[in-house]
């Protein structure tokens, strides 16, 4: 027998500014590294994302989408943070090193391997690309990418010092296929959502909001089941459903330890946890 | 913002785990620290490595966490050891497990690059997962399920302030009620693959003929960094609910400040104008003046620019303070613990605020003019230690700084 409970709608932790999804085929991430930028986004430094893992080379070009498609002129991310969320980031260039190596030896290292290769090697680009100097860092690496990222960004928006967060999430449609040389034998869509948020204020009445329920206040909807790929996908489309007061006007994120990050429009951010319950408890009758 | 935290609210210590070059528990680290000794050491050469005689500071013996979830320990990958066997020490010692609800306990593991660690290890042993197409489980999600947490668990990574960042975010954690205990730190190992990279970034000392002084912090004659392994975990806990169940308090996490550089993916940062923002944004968290702060951790690695660059952000930071403050580098006997640092060198302020002490920077036989502080050469200095600031600063520009404070 379920006791269901339905907590009042926790308060918005931040609101949305703008976003954007990119996917880009691995055959065309090298022409991405020096495509100029999107118009009404910033230049990057010459030859900037020379060094960068796939992941970057998308993960930044989804900012600077995201930022030209903002009302111009857009604002000031000074003091913005990053989060980025990879999936499985930097296995082209780990395989392909961990070839050489054993070949030729350290000698075949390259320098850029740890710094670009590693998991804050995201956010550290989009901080140096775009002069943010809130605290930038990577979260997760592996299958949990959206929720450790969420998770995350739901608490640190409102770190001190920092006005706002971008959040990075990406990865491969399909992993890429590697040769005993560390090449890739398919060619897979690389996806990257970005997304900025601010701290929720009392003056962001018409704003998309995100907030967190804890896991007390969620009722489980079925057994915890790995996220596929198509969940990045169902997000962004949340994202654009939501600030377009679209065919949906809230939606859920469930962490895998229950907690649910949710996201809301202005019109629906007073009836959503209502509906939310309810739907809940139709499914608990069923 | 505005801290809405309270005395009752302050996020304190109730558990500790340690793995590491100095030893592998607070006495044993503290004893080592002050003593002045070092982990440096010659290590076997990887084969194809670019010197037939290689240093770093070692992890010699991991031991045996006696958590449950921890039978198959033996067996596990070396990586999964040396996060685990700190991260169960740390859990057992706070003892929360049936008086914190699973749900309520989270779990934060600093670590920058686990993918390619994991990857290379396995490679090395003969596997094949790097040119795989797997989404694994990862570390801390492995800890959680070993462990009982079942509260949220995140990986976070910023270089070399990794587990620093692991501290802070457990740490927003429990101000905005979302658990109510978090286990936080990180760890990391060494491997020839990185070995390689730094060296070949010119990064590491190559004082190969006498590995016990080449990690030299704010010496003139510093080359570079040492590498090292292993790391530290805590349990993290509101004030007034570790008091109500009784728990030990080894210290305060009273402040965290974080910023950017935005300057460069892999050269640091010589202005150091955003390192000294993450340390006023830190000491104003605590709610401290640079006067009240009683000894410096320096993240000082023993790079030329680096510790210049840090001695001037200090200087920035602490203003006229800064001469009356000691600072001192533990690296100089740990070598650089990389993602595990942040939580080793937090690790040393409580040494230093129970044993009365700071631990001194060994093998600073001439400062650098650049790097003039109050520095504590050689061996350690008798002083009362109760607020403590440590720094952290990574690649890709992550600033850190947590402010530590002495358990009433």
């Amino acid at each position: 027998m379920h006791t269901l409970q339905f907590q009042p709608a926790s308060a918005p932790a931040c609101v949305l500014e703008t976003h954007a999804i990119v996917e880009v085929p691995l055959s065309e991430t090298r022409a991405l590294r020096d495509a100029p930028s999107p118009a009404g986004a910033p230049a990057l430094p010459p030859r900037f994302l020379r060094h960068c893992d796939e992941h970057t080379v998308v993960g930044v070009r989804a900012v600077l989408e995201a930022i030209a498609a903002m009302p111009e002129p857009a604002p000031s991310f000074t003091r913005y943070g990053v989060i980025a969320a990879p999936r499985q980031a930097g296995r082209i260039a780990a395989a392909q090193t961990l070839a050489q190596v054993a070949k030729a030896g350290g000698i075949a290292v390259s320098p850029h391997i740890v710094p670009q290769c590693s998991l804050h090697a995201i956010a550290s680009a989009v901080s140096v690309a775009l002069g943010m100097h809130g605290p930038n860092l990577g979260t997760s690496g592996g299958p949990e990418a959206l929720s450790e990222g969420l998770f995350a960004a739901m608490s640190l928006v409102r770190s001190r010092g920092c006005d706002g967060l971008w959040l990075v999430f990406t990865e491969w449609d399909e992993e890429p296929i590697l040769d005993v040389a560390g090449v890739p034998t398919n060619d897979p869509l690389c996806r990257a959502v970005a997304v900025a948020v601010r701290p929720h204020s009392a003056a962001d009445a018409g704003s998309v909001t995100f907030s967190l329920a804890a896991a007390d206040s969620v009722v489980r909807r079925e057994p915890h089941t790995k996220p596929s790929a198509s969940e990045l996908v169902a997000f962004a489309w949340a994202l654009g459903m939501c600030a377009a007061g679209g065919a949906i006007a809230s939606w859920a994120h469930e962490c895998p330890w229950g907690a649910e990050i949710r996201i809301a429009s202005p019109s629906a951010a007073a009836q959503a946890t209502r509906a939310h319950g309810t739907e809940h408890m139709r499914r608990e009758a069923a | 913002m505005a801290s809405s935290r309270t005395p009752d609210t302050a996020a304190v210590i109730t558990g500790l785990g340690i793995v590491s070059p100095l030893g592998n528990s607070f006495v044993d680290v503290a004893d080592n620290l002050l003593a002045g000794r070092s982990g440096v050491c010659e290590i076997a050469a990887a084969a194809g490595a670019r010197e037939g005689r290689q240093f770093a500071a070692p992890v010699t013996s991991i031991p045996h966490p006696t958590a449950p979830g921890c039978d198959d320990f033996a067996h596990l990958g070396r990586l999964e050891q040396l996060c685990l066997a700190p991260a169960a020490t740390a859990f057992a010692d706070a003892a929360v497990a049936g008086t914190v609800r699973p749900q309520r306990i989270g779990v934060v593991l600093g670590i920058g690059a686990e993918q390619l660690k994991a990857w290379e290890l396995d490679f090395l042993a003969g596997g094949t997962r790097v040119f795989e197409p797997r989404r694994d489980e990862t570390l801390v999600h492995a800890i959680a399920r070993r462990l009982g947490i079942a509260g949220p668990a995140v990986a976070v990574a910023a270089a070399c302030a990794s587990s620093g960042y692991a501290m802070a975010l457990g740490r927003t954690w429990l101000d905005a009620g979302q658990v109510d205990a978090c286990l936080v730190g990180g760890c990391d190992i060494l491997s020839p693959t990185a070995i390689a990279a730094f060296y070949n970034l010119r990064a590491l000392s190559r004082r190969s003929d006498d590995p016990h002084k080449a990690s030299r912090p704010f010496d003139r004659d510093r080359d570079g960094f040492v590498m090292a392994e292993g790391g530290a975990f805590f349990m993290l806990e509101r004030r007034a609910e570790a008091a109500r169940r009784g728990a030990k308090v080894y210290g305060e996490l009273a402040g965290v400040g974080m910023s950017s550089d935005a300057h460069h993916m892999v050269t640091p940062c010589s202005d150091p104008t955003e390192a000294a923002r993450a340390i006023a944004l830190a000491l104003a968290d605590a709610g401290v003046v640079p006067a009240d702060v009683d000894y410096v951790n320096a993240h000082a690695a023993g790079t030329p620019v680096g510790d210049a660059a840090e001695a001037g952000a200090i200087r920035l930071a602490f203003g006229a303070a800064a001469d009356a403050i000691p600072v001192s580098s533990t690296k100089s006997m740990s070598g650089h613990l990389v993602s595990g640092a942040a939580a080793f060198e937090a690790v040393a302020c409580l040494a230093a605020m129970q044993r009365e002490a700071v631990p001194p920077t060994v093998n600073l036989d001439a400062v650098d003019p650049a790097c003039a502080l109050d520095h504590v050469p050689h061996v350690a200095r008798p002083h009362r230690v109760t607020i403590a600031a440590s720094n952290s600063f990574g690649f890709g520009g992550a600033n850190l700084c947590l402010v530590l404070r002495k358990a009433a």
